[in-house]
């Protein structure tokens, strides 16, 4: 029994991680599928999101809902980093080939990376989570982090809003017939524009919401851009390009292996989510699910 | 004449849509046979189907008694087959020259060739093929700023370079003003008698069917409908149902 | 267009000549800089072997560069082996890895090729990361022992300035070979170059191979110059900077990716001089480049060369 009771601590340990890793994930396969530009400094707007999380928090002090407000806050900040760079650059490149994009974004990447540094510091951050959600709670004879169950509240929220937005909402429709021919959008009279602003403002949101709900987890460090991007890639890649249900599965099974591994090999728990991965890619490199392109 | 390429039976379904039914086809050896049809009948997906490109469902393609239906396309290349594609299929960043010696150095076996100076070879075998197709002149012009029929002659040139015995040939005057259209015409003609080449050629416009075909077979929704020589073909009740009569799918 | 002309002949020997005096005349730290734009210009040019001449999105290419640095640290410190059998063995591990991955993407069309390459690279760097005991994880081995003559910075240079020479003369004459030609028609148009009897899969998997090869010896090379290695050297955000340099460069020619190695390495040693910031000075460059200049430092000289020529013709 104990055993048992270890792999489900750990499975829903995984199950919370995946939630942030879908959080992010889903904000890259939207950007993807709806304007078609894999956006590397997404998981810079991530960084920015959890350094954000924890200046809102400091900077409102003692505040009892301090901590929330910067949960809420801070995505709306990487919202606002990124449409700068989308009005101001980005957009101007929609035309050119995926390649130029790539390295277009890596270079904001850069950029990014560095003036995190000038704005907050190479010392890595800690947040702390809010109060009610401190300590654990006991799930059928298990214990988990309250913090824990709260993620994986959010992220079937998220993802039941995405679904809603995309599938029911005018906008997320005209945003997806724009994935698939944007020529035609804009000459039914829609402005495209608008419709790349707003789906990338939304990719944005979810990076820095992301970041903001991972920092009271983890130390807030000037490598998480790094180390996330790649994962949410490689996410987006085994669930199916565009897909957001494929970047649930996709992020399930990434957190679930790093978690169960923990268990199983400590050593080695990073590998299993990557050996994970290029099984699946081995066995379908299109993604699980039905990619966009 | 001896037969020289036999479809048989062949069939092939993209999702649930069956783009070729159980089509028939003969080419004998140096003959010219067009395959003619609506638009959607099925023309390019069976020359995709011969030329490897595609594989078929059911039915085979037989080739000088030589089964090629799962064949890779450079396989069939290979075997002598050579092809033009629907739309003008050629290298554009690289010179008209330059275009043909690719073909020239892979039909030598060279494409393997880590060591030698690329430039120098089989010069005099690609200055004959651009002489016998006209091309001559422009061979140092990019092949991407050619006019579309010339485009359209460099792709036969660039298929000529592998010394086909059987070319086929996609819609080879679509888009061409009619001046253009006679000089492929002629060119067809004259390379066929010169070389002894079998061609098959999907056409839309009937005046170059009933110019050059020996033979002439109707595609209609994926089917054969008839083969035969052009009189016959014309006076055929189906095909006339089909042309005038009933809308295609 | 090429070393035909007795110009270009006399230009490529001079700049020999020149290399080969500079340790005398120089302080150590720029023959150690120069050492760098070597190998970093190797590495860059064995990636445009695929990128440029191939159109293979190669996105994970540092993975052969630090196969090829890790064989040489581990076959020194861990088997014993002698330093010039771990050299050549560096470039020969990379090759194979190069045939494996490259036999598993290669039937995948580009994009996927792209990712499913990311993930085996990442999965490697992974593995690297954590496997403290055999490759010293995240701190990586450092004080290689190499043979006593290499130990100094000219010792070095000059078998980094033989190696990379006659790579990048081997790579010359691939690139100018038929196999060249046909690689970059098979850039252009595999279509057409399926229908006209060319194995495009195969073609590709013999370029990664080789660029494989030469990235371990890049590799290979950069242990010999800093006697170290670390999992970085596998990661992503480096097979993106090697990118960059073929952009910088220009990635339609051959010298291209040195140039662009050689202006990234020398501003980045400059840069460190004065500011801590130097990745966002990167990250503003790639930008500017990609916005007016995709052609690269290369293309535009060439570019302009061509106008200049056209422009004396009509005289």
């Amino acid at each position: 029994m104990v055993e048992f009771t270890a792999l489900a601590s750990q499975v829903l340990v995984g199950l919370s991680r995946a939630m942030i890793l879908f959080i992010v994930s889903a904000g890259l396969s939207f950007v993807l599928g709806v304007l078609r530009v894999p956006n590397v400094f997404h998981g810079s707007l991530y960084m920015i999101g959890a350094f954000s999380a924890f200046s809102i928090a400091a900077w409102l002090g003692a505040h009892p809902a301090g901590l929330w407000l910067a949960l809420l806050g801070a995505p709306l900040v990487a919202v606002a980093v990124g449409l700068v760079v989308e009005r101001a650059l980005l957009s101007h490149l929609y035309q050119r080939e995926h390649l130029m994009l790539i390295l277009f974004t890596f270079g904001v990447m850069l950029v990014l990376n560095d003036l995190v540094k000038l704005v907050w510091g190479p010392d890595y951050r800690s947040l702390v989570a809010p109060a009610s959600l401190q300590g654990a709670a006991s799930v059928l004879g298990i214990s988990v982090p309250r913090y824990n169950l709260f993620l994986l509240f959010v992220g079937p929220l998220v993802a039941a809003g995405m679904w809603v937005l995309t599938a029911k909402t005018r906008i997320g429709r005209i945003a997806r017939a724009a994935a698939v021919d944007r020529d035609m959008v804009g000459i039914l009279g829609i402005n495209v524009n608008r419709v790349f602003a707003a789906a990338f403002a939304i990719g944005c949101y979810l990076a820095g919401l992301g970041g903001a709900l991972v920092a009271p987890t983890t130390s807030i460090t000037l490598g998480m851009d790094h180390t996330i991007i790649i994962e949410a890639f490689l996410i987006v890649t085994v669930g199916g390009l565009g897909n957001i249900w494929g970047a649930l599965v996709g992020s399930i099974l990434f957190g679930v292996t790093q978690s169960v591994g923990l268990l199983v090999w400590p050593q080695f728990a990073i590998v299993f989510p990557y050996l994970a991965t290029v099984i699946v890619l081995l066995l379908r490199p299109t993604g699980l699910l039905r990619s966009v392109w | 004449m001896s037969e020289m390429l036999r479809v048989e039976g062949v069939s092939k379904t993209f999702d649930g849509f069956s783009a070729v039914r159980e089509a028939d086809l003969t080419v004998a050896h140096g003959s010219i046979v067009a395959v003619i049809g609506p638009n959607g009948a099925g023309k390019t997906t069976l020359l995709n189907l011969i030329t490897g490109f595609l594989r078929p469902d059911h039915g085979r393609i037989v080739f000088e008694g030589e089964e090629i239906s799962r064949l890779a396309p450079h396989e069939i290349c290979r075997r002598r087959i050579g092809r033009t594609f629907q739309l003008a299929n050629i290298f554009p960043r690289l010179s008209v020259f330059a275009n043909v010696q690719v073909s020239v150095l892979a039909h030598q076996r060279r494409s393997w060739d880590l060591l030698s100076a690329a430039a120098g070879l089989g010069v005099h075998e690609t200055t004959t093929v651009l002489e016998s197709t006209g091309l001559a002149a422009r061979a140092r012009y990019m092949a991407g700023v050619l006019s579309h029929g010339d485009q359209r002659i460099l792709e036969i040139a660039i298929a000529l370079a592998r010394e086909p015995r059987l070319l086929v040939l996609d819609e080879p005057t679509a888009g061409m003003s009619p001046e253009d259209t006679a000089a492929t015409t002629a060119l067809i003609r004259r390379l066929a008698r010169e070389r002894g080449l079998a061609i098959i050629l999907c056409e839309h416009d009937m005046d170059v069917v009933f110019a050059v075909a020996e033979s002439v077979m109707v595609l209609h929704q994926g089917r054969t409908l008839v083969q035969g020589s052009p009189d016959v073909v014309r006076q055929h009740r189906d095909v006339q149902a089909a042309y005038l009569g009933t809308t295609d799918a | 267009m090429v070393a035909a002309r007795p110009g270009r002949a006399l230009g490529l020997g001079v700049g020999l000549a020149v290399l080969v005096a500079v340790p005398a005349v120089a302080p150590e730290f720029y023959v150690y800089i120069l050492s760098l734009i070597l190998v970093t210009g190797l590495l860059a040019t064995s990636l445009n072997l695929v990128l440029g001449y191939g159109g293979i999105y190669q996105f994970h290419h540092a993975v052969f560069y630090g196969i090829g640095a890790y064989t040489l640290a581990l076959a020194i410190t861990k088997m014993g082996w002698p330093a010039w059998v771990g050299f050549a063995a560096g470039p020969v591990v990379a090759a194979a890895a190069g045939g494996l991955i490259g036999a598993i993407c290669v039937r995948l069309t580009r994009l996927y090729f792209g990712m499913l390459q990311l993930s085996l690279g990442s999965l490697l760097w992974t593995i690297v990361l954590r496997w403290r005991s055999v490759t010293g994880g995240d701190d990586g081995i450092h004080g290689i022992l190499v043979p006593a003559a290499l130990r100094h910075v000219e010792g070095a240079y000059y078998v980094i300035l033989a190696v990379v020479g006659v790579s990048l003369v081997v790579l010359f004459i691939i690139v100018r070979s038929p196999f060249g030609a046909t690689l970059q028609a098979v850039r252009d148009n595999p279509q057409r170059c399926q229908a006209v009897g060319i194995d495009v899969r195969a073609h590709q998997l013999v370029a990664i191979v080789i660029a494989a090869f030469f990235a371990g010896a890049a590799g290979a090379l950069y242990v010999v110059l800093e006697r170290s290695v670390f999992p970085n050297m596998l990661f992503w955000v480096l097979s993106l900077e090697i990118f960059v340099m073929c952009l910088l460069g220009g990635w339609f020619t051959f010298l291209g990716p040195l140039v662009g190695a050689g202006i990234i390495v020398a501003l980045r040693t400059v840069a460190s001089r004065y500011t801590e910031n130097w990745t966002m000075i990167l990250g503003t460059i790639l930008i500017l480049l990609i916005f007016f200049m995709p052609e690269g430092v290369m293309g535009h000289l060439e570019q302009w060369v061509r106008r200049r020529a056209r422009e004396d013709a009509h005289v």
